[in-house]
């Protein structure tokens, strides 16, 4: 580009810091700076006046509506290649509107006031932005914007007074403004917000669209250029077919929403869509490496000792992905006796166990009383930790008893439960799980117990299945329930997923549930979870080896040296490991092993003179063993 | 040496040296390892994993060497679990396979040091499965099975190979190459062909104008550096000779065999191993994730650390099951292709010798995927 770029900006106060610079003459030579109305400035643009404009948001939308389809926002990114640009810089609201905005700019068709959509929203409102036909600006043009803002941001008192001078007002009330009701860098966040409100006024302008395909706003990013700068890569002729179309070069802007994703910003449900279909594997991982290394600088990697065990087998639930439930008119439905489950737990202990995963069938034979008298004997008999009962199994027995969800938990707490596994999430989302398990809770009833669990003080895992033949969508959406829950209650401790395990099951799915897919989704929700302090991986799905790699790609826990498992090993994953074996694999990793109990504080240190460790007592269990081994037979 | 001048290296398409290997293997950031290996392979290959269908023929696994990491040996005929196949029995899987109308292009012979075979076993194996399949090509035979021939049989390696070459053989597979380190082969292979000797069957049948394969045997007793002087000699053959195609590092088994008490390589190990193999052997074109040792999960994910083959669609390897690999014992060109597709890579059937026989589209099913469930363990005899 030789000619100069011409950018019309609104002259508002809270527009002045992203002006500061070129007003004072920043690259000269490169810049034409007009100021105009907000409609004079679209219109500048519209016609070819102006390269990028200053706009209040809502502006930037109708202005987009009125320009050629090929330029407006609504194309996916895949299909938008003619998309704007917008820098990276805008000014965003965090506190009150000024009064300078008449709301028909800052709003558009939207009524309410920002306050209302900050509170209905929860999100930043993202009032002034640059913006401008694609092609319009490149990397050097949003440079200068940014060294624009920067002088801009370092000069708030000379803005303010020069305002109060040719507008009037007090300067150290302008200046209190900028520098605590604006911001100027539009992050994930600040993105999320601007994507959301752009689609509302949508809806607003236009309610009988149906066909909706969400809005989406394509960033300018200095990464874009340099990857356009490299020499391309060598051409791989490729032939087009369904299942190898997931396959996509790496996007511009990737590389800057991974970075920011590992700095601990929020990322956004599509943001979150877009890193998991065009994210290549190891960029992917590192961000997730890199945002562990950022929870866990200790490069501490925890396990635990603790025995699965299945009280009951017979369940009412009937889901079709699982091999492991028997009907109650079964021959092979079993309830464990008191003698079998005394000499499992006593085992469990004389192996180092701290806790037992009591998990077991929806078993309408089992009363609420059962399992407080079961909760009690457990507690005055072993020095176990009582990680019992899904959300499934709670609700069920709340249904049965006619009691509140809490009202079952405080009479189980009263017994002794000590914390809730996040099994049975599967997939939170309705439409999957009527598909596969129609019987089970809903996606709201699952979350429901959760935060009645929190409230009580009681910390809970989450977990997530995949593999169900859902979309990326529907994945990214159960991380959000589950990151929104988080954010009001911090009651979960840690989240682990795993793929389908299919053998035996009635469910022929077909579905991608290799190793690569696993990493993907591992990665992506260790990004997605800013609020989730640990994340396990699942090597009793994956394998050892699978899952001491995902230690690498976000992973901080590995989960359990279990003593016993039935569930995945009745559908076809078969693998044992020892403490010894963990902590192998843990060192091999580059990670110091750890063991925690379930709220995942670090027990004594086994290498520590003088503490007392069970470590390696008992037999290692060859991870090849094609068959469960029956220690506890 | 610092990543980053390794990494300038790498870009530079400078031979790292034995310093920047040791290094490399000590990097703690693997995926920053891996991603390099990852750029080098997509210089290399772009977005092609390759696969061929072939099928193993282990013809016996009676063996005078007694190699401490084997548990597929038994050293005499007549030992329990001693076996070998009589020609027709060899004859008869290619057979079943061609009847089946299964469209295989090679055949995999790897076998014990039997020392009551004659040579004439051998021809004859080699001619008769040509006769059944001319287009089928022969990988037969690792370098320390025609030093064995070589010995055994008084016959010069040029002539072993000469002979097996007018009766069949079409190229050397690459095993037995363990770890060149002679302390290391004095304690766990001392009865096999050294180093030298393995480089020079393998220089030999490459002045013939037979191509090869090469391997490491890793995770067991040796060292990072002899890990790296390992590679680094195989890097200097082809440097001489241009011969080799593939390598494939290949990860020690513990069970069943005198070195059980080892514990196996981790996942960790498998991936830096891989991209550390594609960084120094830059100039071996292909890299090998061999599934059947790896196991699928570690060999899908081993192509973004450098590799670009996985190796075929296998019928009946028993080297590896018998030390423990829980994998199947074959594979469907479907299970395959979707396999490489699902790592995000684009499939490429390929002959021996790398020829494109198939990419992409025109290997995917239109029939609707059906997940294989067929039994995982235990070896079929």
């Amino acid at each position: 580009m030789n000619a100069r770029v011409r950018l019309a900006a609104v002259p508002f106060l809270s527009a002045r810091p992203l002006t500061y610079g070129i007003e004072r003459g920043l690259a000269e030579d490169r810049f034409e700076l007009i100021f105009d109305s907000p409609e004079g400035c679209a219109r500048r643009v519209e016609s070819g006046l102006a390269e990028l404009a200053l706009v209040p948001s809502a502006t930037y939308r109708s202005l987009s509506l009125a320009l050629s389809p090929a330029l407006s926002l609504e194309p996916p990114f895949e299909r938008g290649r003619d998309c704007r640009v917008v820098p990276r810089v805008a000014a965003v609201v965090r506190d009150a509107l000024p009064s300078e905005f008449a709301d028909q700019h800052s709003l558009g068709a939207l009524s309410g006031s920002v306050d209302d959509w900050r509170r209905r929203s929860g999100l930043p409102f993202v009032s002034l932005l640059w913006s401008g036909r694609s092609g319009a600006i490149g990397a050097e043009v949003a440079n200068l914007l940014e060294q624009s803002l920067e002088q801009g941001l370092a000069r708030m008192r000379d803005i303010a007074s020069a305002f109060a001078e040719s507008h009037g007002g007090d300067p150290a009330a302008h200046e209190r403004y900028l520098a605590h009701s604006m911001g100027y860098r539009l992050g994930s966040e600040e993105m999320s917000g601007l994507g959301a409100f752009l689609e509302h006024l949508r809806m607003a302008e236009s309610p009988e669209a149906t066909d909706r395909v969400p809005t989406r706003i394509r960033l300018f990013d200095f990464a874009y250029a340099q990857e356009n700068a490299k020499p391309a890569a060598q051409p791989v002729e490729r032939k087009k077919t369904p299942m190898l179309e997931r396959k996509k070069t790496p996007m511009p802007g990737l590389d800057r929403l991974l970075s920011d994703a590992a700095a601990g910003n929020r990322v956004s449900i599509a943001e979150a869509i877009r890193l998991y279909e065009n994210a290549p594997l190891l960029d992917l991982g590192r961000a997730a490496d890199e945002r562990r290394r950022f929870l866990h600088p200790q490069n501490r990697v925890t396990y635990i000792i603790d025995r699965n065990v299945n009280y009951t087998n017979l369940c009412v639930t009937a889901c079709k992905f699982c091999n492991f439930y028997r009907p109650a008119k079964s021959k092979d439905a079993y309830t464990l006796s008191r003698e079998v489950l005394a000499q499992k737990f006593s085992e469990t202990v004389a192996m180092g166990g701290i806790q037992i995963l009591l998990q077991g069938g929806v078993n309408p034979q089992l009363r609420l009383d059962y399992y407080e008298e079961l909760f009690r004997w457990t507690k005055a008999n072993f020095p176990l930790a009582l990680h019992a009962l899904s959300p499934e199994e709670v609700s069920f027995i709340a249904r049965q008893e006619q009691l509140s969800i809490r009202e079952v938990l405080e009479r189980l707490v009263a017994a002794g439960l000590d914390s809730l596994p996040g099994g049975g999430a599967e997939i939170l989302d309705d439409e999957i799980r009527q598909r596969i398990s129609p019987l089970k809770c809903s996606t709201d009833t699952w979350i429901a117990v959760m935060r009645e669990a929190h409230a009580l003080g009681l910390r809970t895992t989450a977990t997530l299945v995949f593999g169900f033949g859902e979309t990326c969508e529907h994945i990214v959406k159960h991380l959000d329930r589950l990151r929104a829950l988080q954010d009001q209650t911090a009651g979960f401790t840690a989240f682990i997923c795993w793929p389908f395990q299919a053998e035996g099951t009635r469910l022929r799915l077909g579905d991608d549930t290799t190793a690569q897919r696993y990493l993907r989704v591992f990665s992506l929700a260790r990004l997605y979870l800013d609020n989730f302090p640990n994340l396990q991986v699942s090597w009793p799905t994956m394998g050892p080896a699978i899952g001491q790699v995902a230690l690498r790609f976000g992973g901080n826990d590995f989960g359990s040296a279990m003593i016993e498992e039935n569930v995945v090993s009745q559908a076809g994953a078969v693998f044992k490991l020892s403490a010894e074996d963990i902590e192998r694999r843990v060192r091999a990793a580059g990670f110091v092993p750890r063991r925690r109990n379930m709220r995942y504080e670090l027990l004594p240190d086994c290498s520590d003179a003088g503490a007392t460790c069970l470590r390696g007592q008992h037999a290692a269990v060859g991870e090849r063993d094609a068959k469960v081994p029956s220690l506890g037979a | 040496m610092s990543f980053l001048e390794i990494k300038d290296k790498v870009r530079a398409g400078e031979p790292l040296g034995f310093d920047d290997g040791v290094a490399l293997f000590g990097h703690p950031n693997l995926l920053e390892l891996g991603q390099l290996a990852n750029d080098v392979r997509e210089r290399l290959h772009g977005q092609r994993t390759y696969f061929n269908r072939n099928m193993h023929i282990n013809a016996t696994n009676v063996c005078v060497a007694s190699c401490r990491f084997c548990s597929f040996a038994r050293l005499k005929a007549g030992d329990p679990g001693a076996y070998t196949l009589s020609l027709q029995e060899a004859w008869g899987r290619l057979r079943a396979r061609v009847e089946a109308k299964d469209p295989i292009t090679e055949i995999h012979i790897v076998n014990g040091l039997h020392d009551g075979l004659p040579f004439s076993y051998y021809t004859e194996l080699l001619a008769g499965l040509k006769k059944i399949c001319p287009t089928v090509h022969l990988k037969a035979f690792t370098a320390v099975e025609i030093f064995f021939f070589h010995q055994h049989f008084g016959l010069p390696v040029v002539e072993v190979l000469t002979q097996l070459r007018a009766a069949g053989l079409d190229s050397l597979p690459g095993g037995g190459a363990e770890i060149f380190a002679p302390r290391v082969r004095r304690k766990v292979c001392a009865d096999k062909c050294d180093g030298d000797q393995w480089m020079d069957v393998h220089r030999t049948a490459h002045g013939m104008g037979l191509r090869s394969n090469c391997t490491m045997l890793y995770g067991h007793i040796e060292t990072i550096e002899e890990r790296v002087e390992h590679l680094l000699r195989l890097r200097a053959l082809q440097d001489e000779t241009g011969g080799f195609q593939t390598f494939i590092p290949l990860a020690f088994h513990p069970d069943g065999n005198a070195l059980q008490r080892l514990a196996p390589p981790t996942g960790v190990d498998d991936l830096r191993t891989f991209a550390v193999s594609r960084l120094l052997l830059h100039n071996i074109p292909h890299l090998k994730a061999y599934w059947v040792m790896l196991g699928l999960k570690t060999a899908q994910t081993a192509q973004w650390f450098g590799a670009d083959d996985l190796d075929g669609t296998v019928q009946e390897e028993r080297i590896y099951h018998m030390a423990g690999a829980e994998t199947p014992q074959r594979l469907g060109v479907s299970d395959i292709v979707r396999l490489i597709a699902q790592a995000g890579r684009l499939p490429v059937e390929r002959d021996t010798l790398y020829n494109v026989l198939a990419e992409g589209g025109e290997l995917v099913s239109t029939k609707p995927y059906r997940r294989s469930l067929a039994p995982s363990a235990g070896v079929v005899s």
